[in-house]
């Protein structure tokens, strides 16, 4: 990726951060279109990949907006970018589909706050990881690339990757090793 | 099972960020990475891959009017102010302890009290069926300090995760954050640490077969 390419998808990602603050601030339904225009076709792509057909993909869909709707004040830019956290309730909903209905809680709910605990001595900074994940993920070649994806996005066992892509378990595993040691390099090696 | 940021582990990771993890054991993970930092950073690679990967995916258009349907259904939808009194006051008993269990644990717990509730299983020992929407059994334990988890074996194997607390069997002594295995070969015979009320989250796949009186009864009267 070009350092031009780099540096828009960076701009990209900070304006969609932005539309996320207006939902949750103003609740500013442009914001929220530019969100839906974004993410809900490639929501729709990774539905399909996942073997969902195209009805069923795009009420998911839907059902994954309304909840970035809902669920913007919770949306924390220091813990992850727009896409990981849309991703993750995308997965969320996904499996909520497979569960009996039942009543809804709220975890924001005041009531159910947990009291004030003590902070932890070692704290994650997904920031970071975030960002090293992202300049790193694009510099992988294409055999680790595949097979990252394989397994991270499409959630196949190694077993099944290693059927799909008629190659020996032991080289899918280290090729996942490999690409997986590049993208959890500190920052500091990196320089 | 993860107890370190260690890459054997990554096929866990990889399937809990795609969601393709077995319901009960993406709830294990998760209650782990609330409890380990080693575990929550792997977990947020995991995620962070996976946002990576939707945010270079190839969009596919959405049908004609999909845009003003989202418009209209946010439209549609009040601010909202659920009515969660009721599931709190059904939760009852053990309520303050359940809200300081990490979430997602404290929700699926708080959720289970209003549907299954609590079931005494000895003195001092009470247990928590959670529906997690799996076909292995996610159970959460209540061991006051002292107490003894009855004897059994399994017919499959059981995960253990200490949530808080402390509990000690024939392997050794277990602390938040422990995660113990056991196949169907062994026995144990847990007893709850003596400065403080111990949960875990248990799952198994095959039905705990209690052993000696209790497992009787149990299997008479069916359970």
């Amino acid at each position: 990726m070009s350092l031009k390419n780099q540096l828009d998808s960076i701009d990209e990602r900070s304006h969609l951060a932005d539309c996320i603050q207006r939902v949750a601030d103003e609740r500013c339904k442009q914001a929220f279109a530019e969100l839906f225009e974004h993410f809900a076709p490639r929501l729709k792509t990774f539905l399909i990949r996942q073997g969902t057909d195209e009805a069923a993909a795009e009420e998911i869909v839907q059902d994954v907006m309304l909840n970035v709707w809902r669920k913007a004040d919770q949306y924390d830019p220091q813990q992850a970018s727009v896409s990981t956290w849309i991703f993750r309730i995308a997965r969320n909903r996904r499996i909520d589909r497979h569960r009996r209905a039942r009543p809804e809680l709220d975890p924001s709910d005041q009531m159910l706050q947990p009291q004030q605990t003590e902070q932890p001595d070692i704290t994650v900074n997904r920031q970071q990881i975030e960002i090293v994940v992202r300049r790193e993920i694009n510099t992988l070649p294409d055999d680790q690339m595949d097979l990252l994806k394989a397994a991270f996005y499409d959630g196949l066992s190694h077993a099944a990757i290693s059927e799909l892509f008629d190659l020996p378990l032991g080289t899918v595993k280290s090729r996942i090793r490999l690409a997986f040691q590049k993208l959890r390099r500190q920052l500091s090696e990196q320089n | 099972m993860p107890q370190s940021d260690n890459f054997d582990h990554n096929e866990i990771y990889s399937a809990y960020a795609a969601g393709t993890l077995d319901p009960a054991f993406s709830l294990m993970v998760a209650t782990q990475a609330a409890l380990r930092p080693s575990v929550e950073r792997a977990v947020a690679r995991a995620e962070s891959i996976a946002g990576a990967f939707l945010e270079n995916e190839t969009p596919t258009e959405l049908s004609d009017g999909a845009l003003d349907r989202a418009m209209a259904l946010i439209d549609s939808i009040e601010p909202e102010r659920r009515d969660v009194t009721e599931g709190v006051m059904q939760a009852g008993y053990a309520l303050s302890e359940i809200l300081d269990l990490p979430e997602p644990l404290r929700s699926s717990a708080l959720e289970a009290c209003g549907q299954s509730g609590w079931r005494a299983l000895s003195s001092g020992v009470k247990r928590l069926n959670l529906d997690t929407g799996s076909e292995s059994t996610a159970e959460l334990y209540r061991i006051e300090p002292g107490q003894m988890v009855p004897r059994h074996s399994h017919s499959g194997e059981e995960y253990t995760l200490v949530v808080t607390g402390g509990f000690s069997d024939e392997t050794g002594h277990h602390v938040a954050g422990d995660l113990c295995v056991k196949d169907a070969a062994d026995t144990h015979q847990p007893i709850g640490d003596d400065d403080g009320v111990c949960y875990a989250l248990a799952i198994r796949n095959g039905g705990l077969k209690f052993t000696g009186a209790l497992g009787l009864i149990q299997r008479l009267i069916g359970q």
